[in-house]
């Protein structure tokens, strides 16, 4: 049983909101990636889809439409750098380096010791304060490669 | 530059302007209650709507108050209705609703609350994108305090109105901000957008009557209430009226939200309130309102800010969001960053858009990599011409081609340059 | 109903349904993948485009399946911009796709194969890599899935949700890193599962059963009815050159089965292959073997045991068609014999798709010209009151059950008519009849509806028709005596 019962009892008051419970679902599945481990495991999806009255094939291929759902363990702190177009206009090249230097994590996978895992992403909506990243979905804005190694640094 | 009148951002310039107290000092609430105590007609509240000209902030610029009246008469037909708020907030370049639910949540939620007395809605969901967590916050905890406060919920403030507002997150993908990939994802599903018709006031949100507005559309709602229609017909031009929030980035020295009116000429804003081109440097090219509006070259820049002229110009205003490119920027460089985004971003439901997007990417980046082909720039033009115009089930395939064909037609010698000359063949 | 013009012509359109169905069933080709008249429709494969007017308003190109139709809409399917899309589309859809076509099973039938040479898209510009995906992936018994060869149409997807209703596999991933996949990899459940080879447009999906075994273009195709159960689906028998059935597939009919066949039917075509077929007639010799007679003697020597004994029993097997069914009546009343057909039990296969759980494909037929259905064990008390038992009809023995045969008093004289060979000792004579792809008749089923049977070969060298040969012993036995007595 991978749903705690306190998470199930969160799910019973979200559903409330909505005339049709799956559209809980998404939601719901934010809440088990922050609670239970930071990825959904095939043992969470399928409780999940029992809770939901689907099947888990139907879960999980809502669940891997999206990107911020990890299907995969990943590394204890996320860090997501954002590589479009008015981040990549004001270096966001140099930032990726420098948390890949920081981090020790290549991008799309997770450093060795499993303290970081490092992605590059699409437009994050901090346009006017690039180049950026999110670290644990906490936006750090205005970045240098000196203030990346500050951030990452004082993770570790 | 001139002085305008500003009414966006004014309350967020107080301290603390997201909580209920600041912002109910500074009026938050008033034209709602006076709909309220004025038994204002629903119809009449859309019809003021109308009147003001309010196009939609979200990027296709259409009139909202003709939008809110295409939701079926109520007498005859009796089916539960929705609106769904935009807060998707994806296309490249734009960072101003954030802004909105950031510092002035209780304005937005008032704008929810005449929408849904306006339009006889049963609920209103507001779909956040997944990784605005503060904005997310703001308005949950603004949630809280209205409903404490007896302004969302069952009858409210003792008018017989009823009105829930909910927040609901998204999880990462562009195309929900695509008002049926939104109602899909909201319903709890891939956000797989629809075929029209049927259009989402007949078919929405689990089937029944829906309205889809973004963020700032809705934000503006309370303000053409208080101060009426005639006094925001006062702000910008005769068919885009109001003022908007231009997000400007890119190579300025001052990149930021700016309130400004529509029809203000983008030299204005670039160089009064960005600070100019950064480093000294000269303007190469400009997107106006986020990445799927495709590039203008440097001479367009006195372009007014308005949807009618900068079409004319031979772009689309989108969300206002302006990006600029310096004289040392790289346009193929940039088609490739925008390539990979729409590629990433494609549903994958339409044939041209799962297959078209990856192309263009691949056959960018090939040039970017030297191994570009002679027949690359005509084969990247006939591709574009397969993806658009509305070949697909929503507009992502335009949006990904629209930037491409924009480069080409006002930078084509960059790609020509990137392509090796023929290799000397031995007779 | 509504008026629309296609093509020039003014046709009916149900309003209820979208624009390509209307074109469908007048006769109107239009290009089609994601879009299936058995499932919903969504509009996304893109290949349907069609041109159309309406009133005042410019031409435009729109996709048929998801257009509705509207009084006085004027139709073009041939338009130039509509090729022009249909082109574009077929392009992007090449890109990627495997140029798997000298090894696909579905050459031959494969919708991209035939709407890139209805549109002449043969020439490719592409020099890019193509998507390294599964190419062999096991789905169970059944099916096996090359995901580089599918184009992403989600029929297979929607046609698990929407017929037998359980939800197996599903589209994962986004965009260009669209797969179909099941959960887990786990093998694909139920019945039904041969139709996704069907629906698939390319050979994504196909048939194990089918794998290399044919050239579609080498296979005759007959309408035909399926034989498993009541239902009596409306199949295609297919038939490779040198008369082997390959495959077996399901025939639209609104009234019986839609679109579809269940597996059980579908895969049942590994018994008419068989190779131990009854020659046309066997006698006992003097040794007491049963050898190889002329079918004539033979014929005259059942005619003389009917004659003969009393009250002889004519046990039909339930794969007899309607008129046969009949000439065992007339037969039976000729040399009053007691007729009935044998009736298997019920089976658990029964489901709210197409399955009736009843494996007998003519019940309301047989019974409907008044014979008897007996099961078992009224066989099993009918047989051991009679000395003369004539078995006519295919698979008749395999339902009786092997021992069957043993518990016949050896004083007993039995005839079989059938397709399956059998020496066993309690068989006197032996006459071969053809089976159910190599005859022609009429089953009726559950609901009463009438099927035919068609041959989709011939039968194998000097089997008769079972018609013939029941009509023949019926006839007047003079020539009998005469021939006995000569």
């Amino acid at each position: 049983m991978a749903l705690p019962e306190t998470l199930r009892t969160e799910f019973d008051e979200l559903c409330k909101k909505y005339p049709q419970g799956r559209a809980g679902l998404i939601p719901a599945l934010h809440r088990c990636q922050e609670e239970l481990g930071g990825w959904l495991s095939p043992e969470i999806l399928t409780d999940c889809a029992e809770y939901f009255a689907l099947e888990p094939v139907e879960v999980y291929a809502v669940a891997s439409f999206y990107p911020m759902f990890f299907l995969r363990p990943v590394g204890k702190h996320v860090v997501s750098v954002c590589r479009n177009i008015s981040c990549d206009l004001r270096g966001a090249q140099e930032i990726t380096q420098a948390a890949e230097q920081c981090t020790g994590a290549s991008c799309g996978s997770s450093s060795e010791d499993g303290q970081f895992y490092l992605e590059e992403v699409e437009c994050q909506g901090a346009c006017t304060n690039a180049p950026m990243m999110v670290v644990d979905g906490k936006y750090h804005e205005d970045l240098d490669a000196e203030a990346v190694t500050r951030i990452l640094g004082g993770l570790k | 530059m001139s002085s305008f009148e500003t009414y966006l951002l004014v309350r967020a310039q107080l301290e603390n302007s997201h909580t209920l107290e600041i912002a109910r000092g500074d009026g938050a609430y008033k034209a709602f209650s006076k709909v309220l105590e004025t038994s204002m007609e629903p119809e009449a509240v859309t019809e003021e709507v109308k009147k003001s000209g309010l196009r939609g902030r979200g990027g296709a610029g259409f009139p909202t108050g003709l939008k809110w009246s295409f939701m079926p008469n109520h007498e005859t037909d009796t089916r539960s209705r929705y609106m769904a708020v935009n807060a998707d907030e994806s296309e490249p370049g734009t960072c101003k609703d954030r802004v909105l639910m950031r510092e002035d949540p209780h304005c937005l939620i008032e704008g929810c609350l005449i929408a849904a007395y306006a339009m006889r809605l049963e609920a209103v969901y507001v779909y956040v994108r997944g990784e605005y967590r503060l904005p997310y916050d703001r308005m949950q905890a603004a949630l809280d305090e209205a409903r404490a406060a007896g302004l969302v919920g069952q009858n409210i403030l003792g008018s017989g109105f009823s009105c829930e507002i909910h927040m609901h997150k998204g999880a990462g993908a562009y195309i929900c901000g695509e008002e049926t990939g939104l109602m899909e994802s909201l319903e709890g599903k891939r956000g797989h957008p629809r075929p029209k018709p049927p259009f989402p006031a007949g078919f929405g949100l689990w089937g029944q009557p829906t309205t889809v507005n973004n963020v700032e559309s809705i934000f503006n709602v309370p303000f053409i209430l208080e101060r009426g229609a005639d006094w925001f017909r006062t702000l910008g031009t005769e068919s885009s009226p109001g003022n908007f929030l231009c997000g400007i980035s890119g190579h300025v020295e001052k990149p930021g939200v700016y309130e400004v009116p529509l029809g203000i000429p983008a030299r204005t804003i670039v160089e009064d309130l960005a600070g100019g081109i950064w480093k000294g440097r000269a303007l190469k090219a400009w997107f106006p309102g986020g990445s799927s509006t495709g590039v203008l070259p440097a001479d367009t820049l006195d372009t007014p800010m308005d949807h009618d002229s900068v079409k004319g110009a031979g772009s689309m205003f989108g969300t206002g969001a302006m990006i600029i490119l310096d004289e040392t920027a790289c346009v193929v460089r940039s088609a490739l960053v925008l390539a990979r985004f729409y590629e990433h971003e494609s549903c994958g439901q339409c044939s041209q858009c799962r297959e078209g997007t990856e192309w263009l990417e691949q056959i960018i980046a090939r040039l970017l990599d030297g191994r570009g082909q002679s027949g690359d720039i005509d084969l990247l033009t006939d591709l574009c011409n397969g993806m658009t115009p509305g070949k697909t089930i929503c507009a992502l395939s335009d949006a990904a081609a629209l930037p491409v064909l924009a480069a080409l037609r006002h930078f084509r010698s960059e790609f020509e340059a990137l392509i090796p000359a023929p290799a000397e063949v031995s007779t | 109903m509504i008026r629309i013009t296609v093509n020039g012509r003014e046709i009916e359109a149900d309003p209820q349904k979208p624009l390509i169905a209307a074109c469908h069933s007048n006769g109107e080709h239009v290009p089609h993948y994601c879009y299936h008249p058995g499932l919903s429709a969504v509009g996304s494969c893109r290949i349907c485009q069609v041109e159309v007017k309406q009133g005042e308003r410019p031409a435009r190109v729109v996709a048929a399946c998801r257009t509705p139709v509207a009084e006085g809409m004027v139709v073009n399917t041939n338009a130039p911009a509509a090729h022009d899309s249909r082109r574009e589309c077929l392009e992007f859809l090449l890109k990627n796709h495997p140029l798997d076509c000298p090894i696909c099973d579905k050459a031959g039938e494969c919708n991209l194969q035939d709407y890139a040479f209805d549109e002449s898209q043969a020439e490719s510009r592409t020099s890019e890599p193509r998507r390294t995906l599964e190419k062999r992936k096991d789905l169970g018994d059944v099916i096996l899935l090359d995901q580089e060869r599918c184009i992403l149409c989600s029929r297979c997807v929607r046609f698990m949700d929407e017929v037998p209703q359980t939800p197996q596999l599903c589209i994962s991933g986004r965009g260009s890193h669209s797969v179909v996949e099941t959960w887990q990899d786990s093998p694909l459940t139920g019945n039904y599962q041969g139709n996704l080879a069907d629906v698939c447009p390319v050979g994504a999906l196909t048939l194990k059963d089918f794998r290399f075994q044919a050239r579609v273009w080498n296979l005759s195709r007959v309408p035909s009815t399926c034989s498993e159960c009541s239902r009596g689906c409306s199949i295609s028998a297919e038939v490779l050159r040198d008369g082997e059935v390959k495959r077996m597939r399901p025939r639209p009919n609104e009234a019986v089965n839609g679109y579809w066949m269940c597996d059980v039917g579908r895969f049942s075509e590994a018994e008419l292959n068989r190779s131990d077929r009854l020659g046309p007639a066997a006698l006992r010799n003097t040794a007491g073997e049963l050898v190889p007679a002329e079918l004539d003697n033979a014929l005259r020597v059942v005619r003389n045991l009917l004659q003969t004994h009393e009250a002889p029993l004519i046990l039909a097997s339930p794969y007899l068609t309607v008129e046969e069914g009949q000439a065992v009546s007339e037969l039976a009343a000729a040399c009053g014999a007691q007729a009935a057909f044998f009736s298997p039990p019920a089976n658990d296969l029964a489901d709210d798709v197409l399955h009736t759980g009843d494996p007998c494909p003519n019940r309301r037929g047989l019974e409907g010209i008044g014979l008897t259905a007996m099961n078992a064990e009224a066989w099993a008390a009918a047989s051991a009151g009679t000395d003369c038992v004539l078995l006519v009809g295919e698979r008749l023995l395999d339902l009786l059950g092997d021992t069957a045969l043993d518990d016949l008093p050896i004083s007993q004289r039995l005839v079989i008519m059938e397709c399956r060979r059998s020496d066993h000792r309690a068989v006197d004579v032996a006459i071969g009849v053809p089976n159910r792809v190599e005859r022609s008749g009429t089953w009726i089923n559950v609901d009463g509806i009438e099927g035919s049977i068609r041959p989709a070969r011939p039968a194998p060298q000097g089997i008769r028709s079972t018609g013939d040969l029941l009509r023949e012993l019926g006839s007047t036995s003079d020539r009998t005596e005469e021939a006995l007595s000569s």
